[in-house]
């Protein structure tokens, strides 16, 4: 059949596209508010079961539960964070785990070792995330390598820079200060859960209201369409990796102050929930895309889940299951989604 | 003609009668009618936008035609609806494309066999002997002078086409091949190789095979087919014996006398002043262009599909750097091969290829007419309500029929699509404005407010060049035109001596006489 299939025919007339088939009536809005809403309500609905869920409801509803929830994807969220900038221009950062590893290494080694003063410390972690980045960046922008391989290949060099680094120990004795704001409150919200929200909020703002992540959303939607009204492709995408290294880099401290210490391989888990969340995430609120409000609903979707069939009883096993799931079942959400919304041709 | 066509005898490959296809906005297939004899070398002829690919795509089953009309092909008939890729190979249909679709690493013999399947030995491995010794024969058989082993990359163009065909012509179970489509199978090979080609094509008809011949070079056309189609914007305008035809009478066939669209609008008075300055560029198949637009003035670039003149296009707005020479825009040049210096510098351009190369699909229509201009909105960070008010303002200007200002702009129909990738630039009142087809695919009302759109930004000093395969807004929009064929521009003319016949000849004329 090889001949047969048509080839590229220069002077085709080209059909428009087909006619968007708005869904129109009442119930056609219905269930256009249901896609957009679907995951909260189910969040919502996850949260209302395990409330009323004999097993649960003597734990899951109560502050203390879910000031630990939020404390404790505090990290996971700054992680996701990093991974979305990015992907909004259709790149992955696979890196983005063992690069919280291998700042969290680098601080920790700086804090126990007495070598530099808390600040600088931290300082240093955040500037060794940026760096990854910036490598990723140049590598993947200006070769137009691809951003899934390169990355996932310097997650592996990093967490064999993060095992050189500490041996076989663990970094511990991190300083009180540290210490205080990963476990402490404000205003009875734990502080990491301030600094997530800040964080968010600056990153919502500047996917949405900066002509650089207008750029990116652009070179997302599409990148040959992107260069052809002049924007600079290639700075905007290593800019992108940068800004993803660096919030990688302050996740790395966040993982100090909540645990108290590092080892290697420290944060090579948080990659895969973290894409997870983002792509949940893009089912809703403006489904179709990667947005920081969709990721803050992935993220909790997931931990609230997780949280409430861990106080049933559940076993370990639920966790890798939950999160690989939702993975599969969202991404590929997602790409049915985005057929329908846009024909086959994006 | 009182008798029907399906009456004639069986010495028809291929009989087709009142073949339509409609897309959204436009009709690409008119009523078509005709046959193809058995044994017959028969040239398909039209401009772009003919309706000639449409056509083989529907007799590949690519595209479904129009309800009502025929089809017949070995006795047995179809409506146009109906053609699938399997009723098209039943019906002994072979294509060879332009893009042969042929496996430079791999062997002559697997290419042969890709497709087919490969003999086994008798514990289930691949026979390579009895393939090697098979693919012997099948070279033999139509004379061509190959090692089945050799890589095919290695092979000289006109061989490798040979061994496409060939590998068409291996089906001989299903009742063997009853036509084979040979789509511009000249294009791409060097002008040495194009008479070996036609040879061989001479001998297989002489054999028996029935070819339909697609191809822009007249001379080959004159020289090779027996019979002659030719469409014109979807219509049958001939079919008739080659013999006794002139070059210059199917160059009148191709692009036709009339004039249908109203008159040419009213000479305008052009500035003086040359604003974008093409001096000695050459650039992949751009080859010493120099080319220049004055202020208010509308150049037409009338070419062939292939000739270059996208790339001319493309390398003038930076999108390729050139080897030599230089683009400068009111008299200042740009900095080769950056979009961002042309773009800052006041050029702007409308790529061919809306939905690759313009069009932010998933983003709103608010953020695709900013798009080029978007540090207009920054102060400090990007200001919404300003962005948005322009948009507004855009689609009162511009027409725009939207279901509102942030609608995705997939869910804009074509025609409206590309108004939105007009305005984009011309709400930057651009001092040179590059467009490339701005008009294919897009319904007639669309069309007639994108050349208001057009003239009202010439009339306020900006100079367009156009690229355009429809001659009649070639002649309908240019002051002048200039004729690009392999990738230099082989004559210019204004006013009266633009005709339909001018460009038709110098088009189809220049690209033959180099080959």
């Amino acid at each position: 059949m090889t001949t047969t299939q048509a080839g590229p025919v220069a002077d085709a007339p080209q059909a428009s596209p087909p006619a968007q088939a708005r869904r129109r009536g009442l119930g056609g809005r219905l269930l256009d508010q249901l896609e957009r809403f679907g995951l909260v309500v189910l969040l919502i609905a996850v949260a209302l079961f395990f409330t009323f869920l004999p097993a649960t409801s003597a734990v899951f509803p109560t502050s203390a539960n879910l000031r630990n929830v939020a404390a404790n994807e505090s990290i996971l969220v700054v992680v996701a964070l990093a991974a979305l900038v990015p992907l909004v221009a259709e790149r992955f950062d696979l890196s983005v785990g063992a690069t919280v590893g291998l700042a969290a290494i680098v601080t920790g080694k700086l804090l126990t070792s007495g070598a530099a003063p808390t600040l600088v410390a931290i300082l240093a972690g955040v500037l060794v995330g940026a760096l990854v980045g910036l490598v990723n960046g140049i590598v993947i922008a200006h070769y137009n390598a691809s951003s899934l391989v390169i990355t996932l290949g310097m997650a592996t060099l990093l967490q064999g820079v993060g095992s050189y680094l500490t041996g076989d120990t663990t970094l511990l004795g991190m300083p009180q200060s540290l210490l205080d704001f990963g476990n402490l409150q404000w205003l009875g919200i734990p502080r990491p859960v301030w600094l997530f929200v800040l964080l968010a909020l600056a990153i919502a703002f500047v996917l949405g209201m900066t002509v650089f992540g207008r750029r990116l959303l652009a070179i997302g939607s599409n990148e040959a369409a992107a260069r052809l009204v002049g924007m600079p492709v290639s700075r905007t995408v290593l800019l992108a990796f940068v800004v993803s290294g660096a919030l990688a880099g302050v996740a790395g401290i966040l993982v100090l102050a909540r645990t108290g210490g590092a080892s290697a391989g420290v944060g090579a888990g948080y990659t895969l929930p973290a894409v997870a969340a983002i792509f949940l995430g893009s089912t809703t609120i403006r489904p179709g895309r990667f947005t920081v409000a969709g990721t803050l609903v992935g993220v909790f979707f997931v931990a609230i889940s997780v949280n409430g069939l861990t106080l049933a009883g559940a076993q370990d096993w639920v966790d890798p299951v939950f999160n690989g799931g939702a993975v599969v079942l969202a991404v590929a959400a997602a790409a049915i989604l985005a057929k329908r919304r846009l024909g086959s041709a994006r | 003609m009182t008798e029907s066509l399906l009456d004639a005898p069986p010495q028809q490959a291929l009989v087709l009668e009142a073949v339509s296809k409609t897309f959204p906005g436009m009709r690409a297939l008119d009523d078509v009618s005709f046959a193809i004899h058995r044994g017959s070398f028969h040239a398909l002829l039209g401009g772009n936008g003919s309706g000639k690919s449409t056509l083989i795509k529907i007799l590949a089953g690519v595209y479904q035609g129009d309800p009502g009309g025929t089809i017949r092909a070995r006795g047995e008939s179809v409506d146009p609806q109906a053609t699938t890729p399997a009723w098209s190979r039943r019906a002994g249909i072979r294509f060879v494309h332009q893009d042969l679709g042929v496996f430079g690493a791999m062997s002559v013999a697997e290419n042969l066999f890709s497709g087919h399947p490969y003999p086994r030995t008798r514990i289930g491995a691949v026979g390579w002997r009895s393939m090697q010794a098979e693919a012997a024969r099948v070279l033999a058989r139509h004379d061509i002078d190959v090692d089945p082993r050799r890589s095919m990359a290695d092979l000289r163009p006109a061989e490798q086409t040979l061994v496409a065909i060939a590998r068409c012509l291996m089906d001989a179970d299903e009742g063997g091949v009853e036509l084979l489509v040979l789509d511009e199978p000249t294009a791409r090979l060097p002008p040495t190789e194009v008479e070996e080609l036609l040879a061989a094509l001479d001998r297989y008809v002489a054999g028996g095979l029935s070819i339909l011949y697609v191809s822009h070079r007249l001379s080959e056309v004159v020289e090779h087919a027996d019979t002659i189609t030719v469409l014109r914007d979807g219509r049958h305008v001939t079919t008739r014996p080659a013999d006794g035809l002139t070059r210059a009478e199917l160059a009148t066939l191709i692009v036709g006398s009339r004039s249908q669209i109203a008159a040419k609008r009213a000479t305008r008075t052009i500035g003086s002043d040359v604003v974008l300055r093409v001096e000695g560029l050459r650039s992949g198949p751009v080859h010493d262009v120099d080319l220049t637009l004055h202020a208010g003035e509308i150049v037409g670039l009338a070419g062939l599909v292939g000739s270059g003149r996208t790339h001319l296009v493309e390398t003038i707005f930076g999108v390729h750097r050139p080897r030599e020479g230089r683009v400068s825009l009111r008299g200042r040049p740009l900095r080769p091969g950056s979009v961002a210096a042309a773009t800052d510098a006041g050029l702007a351009y409308v790529p061919e290829d809306r939905a690759a190369h313009s069009a932010f699909r998933s983003l709103g229509l608010d953020m695709n007419l900013s798009a080029a201009d978007l540090h207009r909105y920054r102060r400090g960070w990007l200001r919404r309500p300003p962005e948005l008010a322009d948009a507004q303002a855009d689609i009162a200007r511009f027409a725009i029929r939207t279901p509102g200002v942030r609608a995705p702009f997939a869910q804009l129909s074509g025609g409206n699509q590309q108004k939105a990738v007009l305005a984009r630039w011309l709400r930057r009142s651009p001092v040179a404005l590059l467009l490339d087809e701005p008009t294919q695919g897009v319904d007639i009302g669309a069309r007639a407010e994108i050349y208001a759109q057009i003239e009202e930004a010439v009339d306020r000093g900006t100079a367009v060049l156009l690229v355009t395969s429809d001659l009649d807004e070639l002649l309908h929009l240019s002051d002048r035109v200039a004729v690009i064929s392999r990738g230099r521009i082989v004559d210019e003319a204004t006013g009266d001596r633009i005709t339909r016949d001018w460009v038709g000849s110098r088009m189809f004329d220049a690209h033959q006489e180099e080959s």
